[in-house]
């Protein structure tokens, strides 16, 4: 029993690591990338993680493997946001067809600060009244 | 059974390498091979839990999480410095 | 989160006493231990809020894995058909969340959830920028992301 449960879940992982590494070759731009990388290849290595937790089944692999799941659960988003964010400062080009980009021109190239909508409308009037 | 579906997934996880690496060398932006290398680091993880399994050994799982701890700490130290890099890109 | 510490405690004493060293022995010991906690010390308040929360977090950790599985096979669906359907977008959501951990986990959660990945967050902390993969509609997309943040805040605070 515990030996069907073990190789679902070693198939399923291994199937959805296929497929975060189809997207990193096919999707068109490095945000849509990440989009697959990160969520697939997250969930497929913490599935594969607890096909050997329901193998061993022993309590002590049981709380390596949890340990492990958690720390890919938080790093894996953290790892996305910080490639993300040095991508839009290297200057990375978004696919063609994207539909609206709200970070653009909100970044502060000096210091990497970023403004929030409201604030960016607000300097946007005041640069306007200046120009007038 | 199990047998069958370890060496599956061995299979699968390295023509996932292969295509991964076809990233690595496609580019076409340094962020891009920066994503390719992340996802090798987790493909990589993946192959240590099917190899824990297939030879019978739990050890294996504690290389697994300080391979995520290394390659966490790798895409941080790597997306600072190209945010850096960027930076200086005009001048 | 004394709560969960004692139901620790009771666990390990059900551990100890029953002999059964083994993940199995623990989760039984949890489960016990939730249970005595629930029907003899509901009247204690730090008690009742840990029983209270258990039920929340673990609806949610099922809807979670609901959306997970859901939206990978939207995105899986993408992946292997010839012709990409995406409306891509990055989108800026204003954010309810206001203490460093709030924001972290709600950002977390949100990228872990296929379709969406947070990108960052305003200096200010009002507001949160994301790419979404699939925007079909502005207001309704920015309408689901605000009520996920409302059920990770609510478990929360």
């Amino acid at each position: 029993m515990t030996e069907w449960i073990a190789a679902l879940l070693l198939m399923a992982g291994s199937l959805l690591m296929m497929l975060a590494a189809l997207g990193a070759v096919r999707m068109p731009d490095l945000l849509m990338r990440m989009h697959a990388t990160t969520k697939a290849g997250a969930l497929g290595s913490g599935l594969i993680m607890l096909a050997a937790a329901v193998f061993f089944g022993s309590a002590e692999v049981w709380a390596r493997v949890l340990a492990i799941i958690a720390f890919i659960m938080l790093t894996a988003p953290v790892a996305a946001h910080m490639i993300g964010r040095a991508g839009y400062f290297v200057g990375v080009p978004l696919w063609g067809r994207i539909l609206r980009d709200d970070l653009k021109g909100r970044y502060d190239t000096d210091n990497h600060s970023l403004e929030s909508p409201a604030e960016f409308n607000e300097r946007r009037q005041h640069e306007d009244r200046r120009d007038q | 059974m199990l047998e069958i579906v370890i060496w599956l997934s061995f299979a699968i996880l390295s023509l996932s390498l292969l295509l991964s690496f076809v990233r690595l060398l496609r580019g076409p932006s340094l962020p891009d091979r920066v994503v390719a290398l992340e996802l090798m680091a987790s493909l990589t993880v993946g192959f240590i839990g099917v190899h824990a399994i297939a030879s019978q050994r739990f050890a294996f799982l504690d290389v697994a999480m300080v391979l995520a701890l290394t390659a966490f700490l790798a895409a941080v130290g790597f997306a600072r410095f190209l945010e850096k890099r960027g930076m200086h890109a005009d001048d | 989160m004394g709560g969960f510490a004692w139901n620790i405690l009771l666990a390990l004493i059900w551990v100890a006493v029953s002999g059964n060293i083994s993940g199995a022995g623990l989760f039984t010991g949890f489960v016990l231990g939730y249970i005595i906690l629930g029907l003899t010390l509901r009247e204690v308040p730090v008690f009742s809020a840990y029983v209270r929360r258990v039920p929340k977090i673990f609806m949610f950790a099922c809807y979670f894995a609901k959306e997970l599985v859901r939206s990978n096979l939207r995105v899986a669906w993408d992946v292997v058909t010839p012709t990409h359907y995406m409306k891509p977008a990055v989108i800026a959501v204003p954010l309810d969340a206001r203490t460093e951990g709030e924001i972290a986990l709600v950002a977390n959660l949100i990228s872990l959830t296929p379709g969406t990945l947070s990108l960052d967050v305003s200096t200010d902390r009002r507001c949160l920028y994301l790419h979404v993969m699939y925007l079909d509609d502005l207001e309704e997309t920015r309408a689901q992301i605000k009520q996920f943040e409302a059920r990770v805040l609510e478990l929360l605070r």
